[in-house]
């Protein structure tokens, strides 16, 4: 025991020695407070946040640092009270509960932290929220698909993750609208948990009791990618495949691509088919966005609300668009979805462009690195 | 002890500034629902048991404080002791079908998982509700104003109740029945009431940190409870708490519980990568582990042991055994005797069968006609289950446990879309890659397993966050590997009128069935997990056969990580999570016995197709997912009574 002991203070001398010597620039702290990493929504938000610190603008300004707190909210109190201490000015939170979090969030505005979310909330007032409204894109992707079926049709509706107010809330606008189309009719209703894997799973399941022929189209948050994979994979030509209407990953959108437009390294069900669909997402340049806000707050004293509601992305056939190269001008100019040559992942998602952030382009959500 | 003053120590000398009053709040009340769960959860273990419940209980508690909590004193004190209270009533419930039936405690408390989730779900599907300042103030503010935390008085408090409760006749029984159920039978101990009375505490204890979660997050969240899980066993362990029953305490997993906490903040400071952060967190416990092992003598000459284990044991290899037990009892075979000899297997394992016919039954009756391409989905979805479900069943049969299954299959996943990325020239190399992955995985956690004495909960624990830690690593965050053509065929094509994957299945689950029942190695597994010193006696070489047998389950994980490459597309990252408590439900309600020795390949089968089918007739509803959870929990709790209705007689 007593070399334990030794040992142990030895190594707190040595580490604490360390600390001692990086001392403290006039650079502002900036953090970043993640739940989960691990998927491709939050992996793009991290790297265009970090790219937001990155730009001309401020990268002599401020010292940026990343935290992960998987999806444990006590965790993340943990962590953020960790980065008060640590002497944080800026902390940007993907807070894994709307509520948990009011307590450590009020401290530490009481400290002079600036707290912003993205895409999800914190309820306590002195936070600030960056997100879509989450009722009304339930409602408008539900809307849609039912125009689609001209108010008459069989359904199936993949959910998100069951207890979130993110689900609960897209749910409840989506069922809201159906009520206005008593034609409509929902057979079967999953939850697909915003990932293609477990859509692709739940579909197979509802498939074993239900056929193609018998649903008239799909509602998902998430995984519209993998219902049209599906279908081609069941041999169900392009013009016939039934309608998804939701998410925004790039092979949804390159999917909703008219069949005969020529695409370079488009292949398997990565492809251009006409797919009809309409495609939201909450944008993952939220994040950027949000930092972006909590930087001109924080350094040039502009004041922001509670809420700031990012407008609600509205791609259809009619408006889906091919970049070339991703640049913020293009996006600007109207294009949508990557070239599958620069994104070879179809789960990559295609939100990227905020009119707020000529900071951020397709390399910005890539690599990390700012357009300007 | 030690190891937690050093690591508030350590907090406090890499911090910025110095710790203050409130760090020292956040700080105590941080790991307040952690160590009261884990004082529960090893209530349960000292008994032998294991109780998956935790966190479902303390996230329905949180959930009720949440909604009814109103601003008087009076309805505050009533809620707080209504919360003990179901979390006890839950308890009972779980020692009931324990205790009473005689059930096995993990997939008795896997059932109330479900069933206590989905009630959460109904009670409140989106996070929030209503907690009064006061009532947060009691439990995790300041008991005397900036100089003492209301949180290390809980603790105090429930450290005391602990040490009361220890010290009693029930405190001994719960000892006494852990170390050794016949002997305390025997003594006089009436096992089943001591049983009920631990699970009681046990869920009065999850009721209690229900409570503390509602004070300190001030709010009502379904989702709660689900991450706690994991860290309450990691804090058990961490305090020094065996598994299996019979050693250890409260006061160690509070201490555990806490450190683990204090490492968190720690990796904060030092600003560790989040990618290791899980590789850091499974080291610390092996260290634990380890250092728990060494206080005791015969562990601590381990590399003496070590060495002799690696010498050739006598009567293995070309030596003749000294006992040879097995090979008699084959001499006994007669084929009109089949049915005597088998009545047994057969019970054991009708009930999953039996259960698969119901909802069979149920969804031709409600849903659909039966139709070739609907055992064509049953079979599909099934596969990757039963083939994991050997693996898991071997391991558990010769009485150990792997929970590394959920990152072996993430790693050996992405490593194969990763290095396929789309080319079917590649598979000729990256499946054998692989499985090799796979296989070393299985051979690491063998050799943590024998050659350092360490329960397989713990190795296999620790593998999984190391293996978590370099599948991000690896990936940078985001996998952008994809299968190939040949390989999505395989799961998502036709050949000769149904999916490739399910000849495939077909295939393996005979060759499963023929090694278990049929093969040297599979009478050495059932040996092993009947009584392993026995088994040595008789000539097996125990350490060997178990090495072979995680390295099964590593193979086995790692072929399920290629297949949902292909099933899907691509692999993505924690796509293997879903997959472990089934794996160990299928295999129990498959009629194995969870500590290992009896069981049968045919049953685990039966267990998939009963989960699968039984899941795919709930996916083609609009069921709201609270039903279904509460319907999936009580279709396992009935498959295992019955499987016990049949054994008993």
């Amino acid at each position: 025991m007593r070399n334990f002991w030794k040992a142990s203070v030895l190594a707190l001398a040595a580490t604490t020695s360390l600390v001692g010597s990086s001392h403290a620039q006039d650079k502002i702290k900036a953090f970043l407070s993640m739940s989960y990493i691990g998927n491709d929504w939050q992996g793009e938000a991290a790297m265009m946040v970090r790219a937001m610190t990155l730009s001309a603008a401020y990268k002599d300004k401020v010292e940026f640092e990343t935290q992960v707190a998987g999806p444990n909210a006590q965790k993340q109190i943990q962590q953020i009270n960790a980065m008060v201490q640590a002497g944080a000015k800026i902390i940007v939170v993907y807070p894994i509960s709307p509520t948990a979090l009011n307590q450590v969030v009020k401290n530490a505005c009481s400290k002079g932290v600036a707290i912003f979310t993205y895409d999800a909330e914190i309820t306590e007032p002195c936070a600030h929220n960056v997100h879509i409204d989450q009722v009304a894109a339930g409602k408008r992707a539900a809307e849609w698909l039912a125009e689609e079926l001209h108010g008459k049709g069989n359904i199936v509706y993949f959910s998100g993750v069951p207890g979130t107010s993110t689900d609960t809330q897209r749910t409840e606008g989506s069922l809201k609208a159906f009520e206005k189309y008593p034609g409509i009719k929902i057979i079967a209703q999953t939850p697909g948990m915003w990932s293609q894997a477990v859509t692709r799973t739940e579909m197979s399941k509802i498939l074993a009791t239900h056929d193609w022929k018998d649903i008239d189209g799909v509602l998902g948050q998430a995984g519209c990618y993998t219902i049209f994979s599906m279908q081609d994979e069941a041999g169900i030509a392009d013009k016939d495949k039934k309608p998804c209407s939701g998410e925004g990953t790039n092979g949804h959108r390159l999917q909703m691509l008219p069949a005969d437009a020529k695409v370079e390294g488009a292949s398997g069900t990565y492809r251009p088919m006409g797919a009809r669909s309409f495609s939201y997402a909450s944008p993952p340049v939220s994040g950027a966005y949000a930092m972006k806000l909590a930087l001109e707050l924080t350094l040039n004293g502009k004041k922001v609300g509670h809420d700031v509601i990012v407008p609600l992305p509205d791609i259809t056939n009619a408006n889906v668009k091919l970049c070339k190269e991703g640049s913020f001008a293009e996006m600007a100019a109207g294009c949508n979805v990557q070239s599958p040559v620069l994104v070879a992942n179809p789960g990559w998602f295609a939100e990227i462009y905020n009119s707020e952030t000529p900071e951020i382009g397709l390399n910005a959500a890539l690599t990390g690195q700012p357009e300007m | 002890m030690a190891f937690l003053a050093v690591l508030v120590l350590l907090v406090n000398g890499l911090s910025t500034a110095p710790l203050g009053y409130f760090d020292f709040v956040y700080l105590s009340s941080g790991g307040l629902t952690l160590a009261i769960a884990a004082v529960g959860a090893t209530i349960v273990i000292l008994t032998g048991g294991f109780d998956l419940s935790a966190g479902a209980v303390i996230a329905l508690v949180n959930v009720v404080l949440a909604t009814h909590l109103g601003d008087d004193l009076a309805s505050q004190v009533f809620w707080a002791v209504a919360g003990v209270l179901l979390g006890a009533a839950i308890g009972l419930f779980n020692g009931f079908f324990v205790a009473v039936l005689r059930l096995q405690s993990i997939v008795v408390t896997l059932s109330t998982m479900f069933i206590i989730g989905g009630l959460t779900l109904l009670l409140l599907d989106i996070p929030g509700g209503h907690v009064p300042e006061s009532f947060s103030n009691f439990f995790v503010g300041s008991a005397i104003d900036d100089l003492f935390p209301s949180a290390i008085v809980v603790v105090a408090a429930v450290v005391a109740v602990w040490l009361l409760v220890k010290n009693t006749r029930f405190g001994m029984a719960i000892y006494a029945i852990g170390s050794d159920q016949d002997a305390a039978k025997a003594a006089g101990l009436n096992v089943v009431l001591n049983k009920l009375g631990a699970y009681a505490l046990a869920g009065a204890f999850y009721g209690i940190a229900g409570v503390v979660v509602t004070a300190q997050t001030a709010t009502g969240d379904a989702l709660v409870g689900e991450p706690l899980l994991l860290q309450i066993f990691t804090a058990v362990v961490l305090g020094g708490t065996l598994f299996g029953g019979g050693r250890g305490g409260a006061v160690g997993s509070i201490v555990g519980a806490y450190s683990l906490m204090l490492i968190v903040n720690i990796l904060l400071v030092l600003n560790v990568s989040a990618y290791y952060s899980t590789v850091v967190e499974g080291c610390v416990l092996v260290a634990a582990a380890l250092l728990g092992a060494w206080s005791t003598p015969g562990v601590r000459n381990w590399w003496t042991l070590f060495r002799q284990r690696l010498a050739p044991m006598p009567g293995t290899g070309q030596g003749r055994p000294l006992v040879s037990l097995i090979s008699q009892r084959s001499d006994r075979r007669s084929r009109s005797a089949w049915l005597a000899r088998n009545g047994e297997t057969i019970r054991y394992i009708s009930p999953a069968f039996a259960c698969f016919a119901i909802v069979l039954a149920i969804t031709a009756l409600f849903m659909a006609p039966l139709s070739f391409s609907y055992f064509n989905s049953i079979l599909l979805l099934s596969s990757f289950l039963i083939i994991l479900a050997l693996g898991q069943g071997t391991v558990i049969l010769a009485g150990g446990l792997d929970l590394s299954i959920p990152w072996t299959i993430g790693l050996c996943g992405i490593l194969a879309g990763g290095w396929l990325h789309g080319s079917d020239a590649a598979l000729w190399w990256t499946i054998p890659l692989v499985l090799a992955v796979g296989g070393t995985i299985g051979l690491v956690n063998g050799i943590g397993v024998v050659a350092f004495r360490l329960p397989a909960i713990v190795v296999t624990l620790a593998m999984n966050g190391i293996l978590q830690g370099l599948a991000l690593l690896y990936s940078n965050g985001t996998p952008d590997g994809f299968a190939s053509p040949a390989l999505r065929w395989f799961m998502t094509g036709r050949f000769a009128g149904i999916t490739p994957v399910v000849w495939f299945v077909i295939a393996f689950a005979i060759f499963g069935l023929v090694l278990l029942s049929r093969t040297p190695f599979g009478r050495r597994v059932y040996a092993i997990g009947n009584n392993p010193r026995a088994a040595r006696l008789s000539g097996v070489n125990v350490d060997r056969t178990t090495v072979a047998v995680y390295v099964l389950s590593g193979l086995c994980s790692a072929v399920v990580g290629i297949l949902l490459t292909g099933f899907g597309g691509q692999a993505s990252l924690g796509m293997g999570d879903i997959y472990l408590l089934p794996s160990i439900a299928v295999v129990v309600i498959g009629g194995t016995l969870i500590t290992g020795g009896r069981g049968n390949y045919i049953g685990m089968i039966g267990g998939v197709l009963l989960l699968t089918s039984l899941q795919t007739l709930l996916a083609g509803t609009t069921v709201p997912p609270s039903m279904r959870e509460i319907i999936y929990g009580i279709v396992v709790l009935f498959a295992v009574v019955a499987l016990r209705e049949r054994t008993s007689h």
